[in-house]
């Protein structure tokens, strides 16, 4: 994993000492530039377009994530991050029903859009209040990966507790009524992978059903960001491959709470519980950890909440 | 199971590859019934789990099984109050807190428990002493210090509480049996479906078959459990809490390092001279000695449970000796000089009623470092008298694919410290954590992503606590030269120094 014996040093430098090593190498001027090349037109372009929804996917991406498929499951894989992370998510899902004061319904319906190899939608269907778990991904071999790891687990195999489908969330038929719609629709890891969020954004909101929570995870867009996953995860460390993230499509959480109070269906209300973060930071010997403030520079979730 | 070097180099195949191997024999498991948690073993080890999955409203509804090759449903507690069985346990204050988190200790019969207040712990060649005495346990910076160097270790968590004064107690004499019963009656009030399946013997423990085709239930990598009458169990998570042979840790091919002592533990419930009402404050006592630390643990009223450790030929021997016999070898292992104890031990033609009566006159108790209200053992409980081999063990991890090991299956250690049962009660509570974070966030309880935690959690603890123990054993097994002066030494030194002394209490208190 770590190749590079000085990198690995630096990351297992207390978090402070860390930023400040950090900072050293981001004072090249090649470094800084990065930034700034950002290119993120379709995030202004397609807010509240009228063209026909296209498919989200960007091709490229599909076949990078072909070369992952296999290694999903494998306990030192390059998913072990994410597996790592997967409780997390739980808890933060846990954490924007508390803001409500707790998920009125007993049994919920998920929606897992991106799901990959299935990390967070088997263990949403494992939870003894999981209703259904829908989970979707545009790429056949991951869906393949998944389904094949389903059958080794009897209870996944219940009807109707976990069903796969290989297709785009544009292809997912609308709930008849909005009753009909998701309790929790989640979009973990997935928006800095597509090339016009807000379009994708938008597709999503008439599955979620009123009262419901649209929650995802995504990194920051920062020097910090940049340094960790592009430079350090990908590049120094190998802990997942390159090409894994595109960079320029990093999204900052102002820019997803902006996108959302310009929405009549979400709950923006002024010092209301209706949009939540939360950072998160992976310390190397004890895993992620939340560090709040965090969600501007690196790691984070969002959750949103459809008006009732 | 892995007996055979060319069996064990199969075992070591990844499990897909072992498939292939062993397909032959597996396509036999036909339909088996799903658990959750199948747990092999109802020791305490096995049923402490059980219990504190039951009592945690996260875990509460998993379907468990627990299997034992013995009856452990009848109570085997003596039903007479002043017979105590010879298989009795030294509860640290965090095991009694766990039982009683997870509701146990209510169900404790508690007339026949007896907390202890402190102890004595002196060496049986050079006579230097260490009192162990809670009130010693006063803060300093070394204890602090010695706190951080056993990683992961309640040393310091533990410290605190006495500190503050809380609680005086060392720890709790217990039988084993009042233990599991109390888990027991424990598992039956929180009357949930839960199957014991007790004088049942696992005959077998196999991966499950192939799948019979791409889109069927694949059951490829579960253990599956063969009991008696052809009933097949497949696990979840396979829990092998059966004992220091463990069937489980053999299914799943984990190596157990360590060696034999070369010793054996003799047990025995004795009679004591004196007679001490409840909540008067009681102490154990240890000598060292050349062949093995022999050690005098308060029970109730005037009874006392004897755990020597000493050589497999004396053990032999002791347990040929007549109860008087018996008796007086106590008391001489206790109060003579250990020239005189080999004497009579080894010499087949000495009385040694009459020896012990003319040679401890004159041995002076500042030579031997006998304390002075040392009571005098005046009988041994019938049938009482038995030994076990010491090893010390230690299994290479504690987690595998969808198994984990607890209690003696994990671990065997010398019982000079009294740690055994503590240890694997420690590790129960630490699995049923794991459990119910893993249930709590939709994991997989048989994966890796769920057991990675106890295995951190435990492993180290665990060995740091082995290792301190292994030496101790090492550093009081010489009958002389250097070690001993400086082990001398070390104890008078200890025995000033209030807090390096209230540290070594706290190890031993605390698991
Ligand atoms: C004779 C003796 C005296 C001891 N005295 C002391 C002492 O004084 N103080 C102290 O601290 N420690 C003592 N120990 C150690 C202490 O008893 C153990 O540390 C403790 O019992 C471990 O608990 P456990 O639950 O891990 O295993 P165990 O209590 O050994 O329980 C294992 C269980 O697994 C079952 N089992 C095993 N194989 C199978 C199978 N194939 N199928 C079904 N069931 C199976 C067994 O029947 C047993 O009930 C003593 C040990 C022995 C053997």
């Amino acid at each position: 994993m770590a190749s590079n014996p000085l990198a690995r040093r630096i990351l297992s430098l207390p978090t402070q000492l860390r930023c400040l090593a950090l900072e050293r190498s981001l004072a090249t001027p090649a470094l800084r530039q990065l930034p700034a090349s950002r290119t993120y037109a379709t995030y202004n372009t397609n807010f509240n377009t009228t063209s026909p929804p296209q498919s989200s996917v960007n091709h490229e991406e599909v076949s990078h994530f072909n070369a992952l498929a296999s290694s999903w499951w494998d306990p030192h894989g390059s998913s072990r991050l994410l597996h790592l992370m997967n409780p997390l998510r739980h808890d933060f899902i846990r954490k924007c029903a508390n803001s409500q004061g707790g998920f009125q319904q007993e049994k919920l319906k998920f929606l897992d859009i991106g799901c990959g190899g299935g990390i967070f939608a088997e263990s949403a269907a494992r939870l003894p209040n999981a209703a259904s778990v829908t989970a979707i991904d545009p790429t056949p071999e991951v869906i393949a990966v998944a389904r094949k790891h389903q059958r080794t687990d009897p209870l996944l195999l219940e009807p109707n507790r976990l069903t796969y489908l290989n297709i785009p969330i544009e292809q997912l038929p609308l709930p008849s009524s909005p009753e009909q719609g998701f309790d929790i629709i989640s979009i973990f890891e997935v928006i800095e992978h597509i090339q016009s969020p807000s379009a994708f954004l938008e597709s999503i909101l008439p599955h979620l059903k009123p009262g419901g929570w649209l929650v995802g995870s995504t990194i920051a867009r920062t020097n910090v960001s940049w340094f960790t996953t592009k430079f350090m995860a990908e590049e120094v460390l190998k802990m997942v491959p390159r090409g894994t993230h595109e960079w320029s499509q990093y999204i900052q959480p102002q820019e997803l709470r902006e996108w959302a109070r310009r929405r009549q269906d979400l709950d923006m209300t002024v010092g209301g519980n209706g949009f939540q973060t939360m950072g998160v930071v992976y310390v190397p010997g004890l895993g992620w950890k939340e560090v709040s403030g965090s969600e501007d520079w690196g790691n984070y979730f969002f959750g949103v909440r459809k008006l009732e | 199971m892995a007996s055979r070097p060319s069996m064990a180099k199969l075992l070591a195949l990844p499990p897909s590859l072992r498939r292939t191997v062993f397909s032959a024999a597996q396509s036999t498991v036909k339909n088996p019934e799903i658990y959750d948690l199948v747990c092999i073993g109802g020791g305490p080890a096995g049923l402490s789990l059980v219990s504190a999955l039951r009592s945690n409203p996260s875990t509460k509804n998993l379907k468990i099984a627990l299997i034992d090759g013995q009856d452990i449903t009848t109570t085997r507690t003596p039903s007479d109050p002043n017979a105590f069985s010879n298989r009795c346990s030294s509860l640290t204050p965090s095991s009694v807190r766990f039982l009683k988190e997870n509701g146990a200790w209510d169900h404790i019969n508690a007339s026949r428990t007896q907390p202890y207040h402190g102890m004595d712990v002196w060496d049986g060649v050079s006579g230097s002493k260490i009192q162990f005495d809670p009130s010693d346990r006063v803060g300093g910076s070394i204890l602090d210090t010695i706190a951080q160097a056993i990683p992961r270790s309640r040393l310091s968590e533990s410290r605190k509480k006495y500190e503050l004064g809380r609680d005086a107690t060392v720890a709790t004499m217990c039988e084993n049996s009042n233990l599991t019963s109390a888990l027991l009656h424990r598992l039956r009030e929180t009357a949930l479906e839960f199957e014991i399946l007790d004088r049942t013997r696992v005959e077998s423990i196999q991966l499950g078959p192939e799948p019979k085709d791409e889109s069927s239930l694949d059951l490829s990598q579960w253990p599956i459990v063969t009991l008696p009458g052809e009933r097949n169990i497949a696990a979840r998570l396979l829990v092998g809490a059966d004992g220091a042979n463990s069937p489980v840790r053999q299914f799943a091919n984990i190596p157990s390092h360590g060696w034999d002592y070369g010793q054996h533990g003799v047990v025995a419930t004795l009679q004591l001279d004196q007679t001490f009402s409840e909540g008067e404050m009681r102490t154990a006592y240890q000598r060292f000695l050349p062949t093995g630390p022999i050690a005098l643990l308060p029970l109730p009223g005037n009874k006392a449970s004897l755990v020597w450790s000493t050589t497999a030929p004396l053990a032999t021997k002791l347990k040929q000796l007549s109860p008087a016999e018996f008796t007086t070898m106590v008391n001489a292992a206790f109060r003579l000089m250990t020239v005189d104890i080999n004497y009579m031990l080894t010499d087949a033609s000495t009385n040694v009623a009459e020896e012990l009566a003319w040679r401890e006159p004159n041995t002076k108790a500042s030579e031997t470092g006998l304390p002075s209200y040392f009571p005098r053992i005046t009988g041994v409980q019938e049938g009482t008298v038995a030994s076990f081999p010491l090893r010390m063990r230690h299994a290479s991890t504690y987690t595998g694919h969808r198994v984990a090991l607890i209690g003696d299956a994990a671990h065997t250690v010398h019982p000079l410290a009294g740690q055994g049962l503590n240890l694997g009660l420690a590790d129960a509570e630490a699995l049923a954590k794991c459990i119910s974070r893993g249930v709590e966030h939709g994991m997989d309880i048989g994966s890796c992503w769920c057991l990675d935690d106890y295995n951190a959690e435990r492993w180290a603890a665990n060995n740091a606590m082995l290792g301190v123990v292994d030496k101790l054993q090492k550093l009081y097994s010489a009958s002389s030269g250097p070690i001993v002066w400086g082990r001398s030494l070390g104890l008078d030194i200890v025995n000033r120094l209030g807090p390096l002394k209230g540290a070594l209490m706290g190890a031993a208190s605390a698991s």
